[in-house]
């Protein structure tokens, strides 16, 4: 439905898109994830026939945008950051004019406005100037504009951002209703977002891809190795060192690392070969050197670690920031 | 063709939806109005002298219809710019270009549809004067084939004004800029035969030319000549040619 090809896209000496290729089949949701200014709006005023690639190609609903851009964007809806709307115009004058030039009948787009206006519960502003709405009906508004013309594809740039949470949940719900008939590209930095609502993840860095995959493969992934969090009591001078070192002897660890400290409260952090389950011989060798077990658990890394480490210029071990929720 | 009319539809809703469209229409009033009672006046003196043994022929249309509509084009430099000046600017500075960009319109589709929008206000403007107009034909018998033909040269006129000050509000996201530059060009094209006389034989005539007013003097004296309708007309599309690309080449620069 939407193939991206080898697409590159330079302002100046600056490139911001460099050399980005992913495809979306018919009905699917892709998040689309990255810094600020990773090339995540770029990439999509590309595919949204904005701005013309500078190489490369992107095909839409079956026509390229370079080449057949209006057959392109007839098929295609698309949300920008700050949703376009005209201050001095009312809701629904708004959006029977982009129904007009989005090319919907005459006699269809009343029916067609209402009907938008009802999935993203604008109905109530419909004579209301786009200018004094809130952020979150101008967001919704925005929706409503990119869904009108019943599109094939949507690509929506932060769909979600400045909406209350339970609007988030809402718009995340339409979103997922939408999938069946429309496939979907969303860009987003809100993690948890991704792993609910999208079923593959491109992760973009400095204007490159660097990961494409679902959520879960994902987590999986750059997993690797399988780590503990063990907290132990160990009283007296230099226990934290001596436990250390009591523990990188367990047979199948591979790396300690000590993550924080309270007075003789010591967490740790343990690297154990793949596949190889080391918590007995760990809790073990704790009550064999007398000191008290806190706490151990796997910890499993989230979609924001992955994120964290697939976009981190170095990429560090995961002895680093890892979340002890 | 109906894509152009819905921009055009939307361009003056825009206007009349904000008080641009009130107070260039109200306010323009005003001038010709003032203008108009000022030539008046002077027509009823020249009148009285020649009942008194003047000048034997008077003529409304020469005298006054004339002087008045050269005076529009005073009002024009004025006011046009600040018609034009949010055209593209404001699209920019909101990000609605975004949405008229990625619809599937074309270039040339935009271009028209702002331009006729800014037209009808334009005309809007100038049917005010007709009134004036209008009442002398209540009270005298002038000419009305010259009137028209001076009506037409002052609406191509201001379309030139129009197409240009479109171009220059594609250039810039500030409507203070695109408005202030729009009024500094319109002002030169008017002034820029001011210096014919010191000038050379073959600058005299292209300074001439150049001048935008200086093309509308024999539509109010009733005469239609192609050469100063071709100079309107190429004017009109060449700076709707120059959006056209100013807009393509943004995408480009992004």
């Amino acid at each position: 439905m939407i193939e991206v090809q080898h697409l590159t896209k330079r302002y100046g000496p600056f490139t911001a898109v460099n050399d980005v290729s992913f495809r979306v089949e018919r009905g699917e949701i892709l998040g689309f994830l990255g810094p600020n200014g990773a090339g995540k709006t770029t990439t999509m005023r590309v595919l949204t026939g904005y701005m013309p690639p500078t190489e490369g190609k992107a095909v839409v609903a079956g026509y390229d945008v370079l080449e057949q851009p209006l057959e392109a964007k007839r098929r295609t809806g698309y949300l920008p950051e700050t949703p376009p709307l005209y201050p001095d115009m009312t809701v629904r004058d708004y959006l029977l004019f982009v129904a007009r030039i989005k090319g919907v009948p005459g006699k269809e787009r009343r029916a067609r406005v209402d009907q938008a206006m009802q999935r993203t519960w604008v109905a109530d502003m419909a004579n209301r100037h786009c200018g004094k709405l809130s952020k979150g009906y101008k967001q919704r508004v925005g929706l409503a504009q990119a869904i009108l013309h019943n599109p094939e594809v949507l690509i929506l740039d932060e769909p979600t951002a400045g909406l209350d949470p339970r609007q988030v949940r809402e718009t995340r719900a339409l979103i997922k209703e939408l999938a069946g008939d429309h496939t979907i590209i969303l860009s987003t930095h809100i993690l948890p977002e991704v792993s609910q609502t999208c079923q593959r993840v491109v992760i973009i860095n400095r204007g490159q891809v660097v990961a494409v995959d679902t959520p879960e493969n994902l987590t999986s992934r750059v997993h690797g190795s399988a780590t503990m969090y063990l907290q132990v009591d160990a009283p007296g001078a230099d226990a934290a060192a001596s436990a250390a070192a009591a523990l990188s002897g367990v047979p199948g660890v591979t790396q300690v690392g000590v993550s924080d400290t309270q007075g003789s409260v010591t967490g740790f952090e343990i690297q154990s070969e793949q596949g190889r389950d080391v918590r007995r011989e760990l809790a073990a060798a704790v009550v064999a050197h007398g000191w008290g077990l806190l706490e151990l658990r796997p910890l499993r890394m989230s979609l924001e670690d992955v994120f964290v480490q697939l976009t981190t210029q170095e990429v560090q071990p995961a002895t680093t920031e890892v979340a002890h929720e | 063709m109906n894509n152009v009319l819905a921009i055009a539809h939307k361009e003056i809703k825009a206007y009349f939806a904000s008080p641009i469209a009130y107070i260039v229409v109200g306010f323009s009033a005003i001038l010709f109005g003032w203008f108009f009672v000022n030539l008046l006046l002077y027509f009823d003196r020249m009148a009285l002298q020649a009942a008194a043994g003047g000048p034997d022929t008077l003529n409304v249309n020469e005298m006054l219809i004339g002087p008045l509509l050269q005076n529009v084009a005073v009002v024009l430099l004025f006011t046009l710019p600040l018609v034009t000046m949010r055209t593209y600017s404001e699209e920019k500075r909101a990000g609605t270009i975004e949405l008229l960009l990625t619809s599937p319109l074309t270039d040339v589709d935009i271009v028209l549809g702002k331009f006729l929008g800014a037209f009808v206000l334009y005309a809007a403007m100038l049917a005010v004067t007709a009134v004036h107009v209008g009442l002398l034909f209540l009270f005298g018998q002038p000419e009305w084939r010259p009137i028209l033909t001076g009506y037409l040269g002052v609406l191509l006129m201001g379309s030139c004004f129009l197409s240009l000050g479109l171009f220059i509000s594609s250039l810039t996201k500030n409507q203070i800029v695109a408005g202030m530059i729009t009024f500094a060009v319109f002002l030169m094209f008017w002034v820029i035969n001011w210096i014919a006389s010191f000038a050379g034989p073959t600058m005299q005539v292209v300074l001439n030319y150049l001048s935008i007013t200086e093309h509308l003097n024999d539509f109010t004296r009733g005469v239609i000549d192609t050469k100063h309708v071709v100079y309107y007309l190429s004017f009109i599309g060449f700076s709707l040619y120059l959006t056209v690309r100013s807009v393509d080449t943004e995408r480009w620069r992004g």
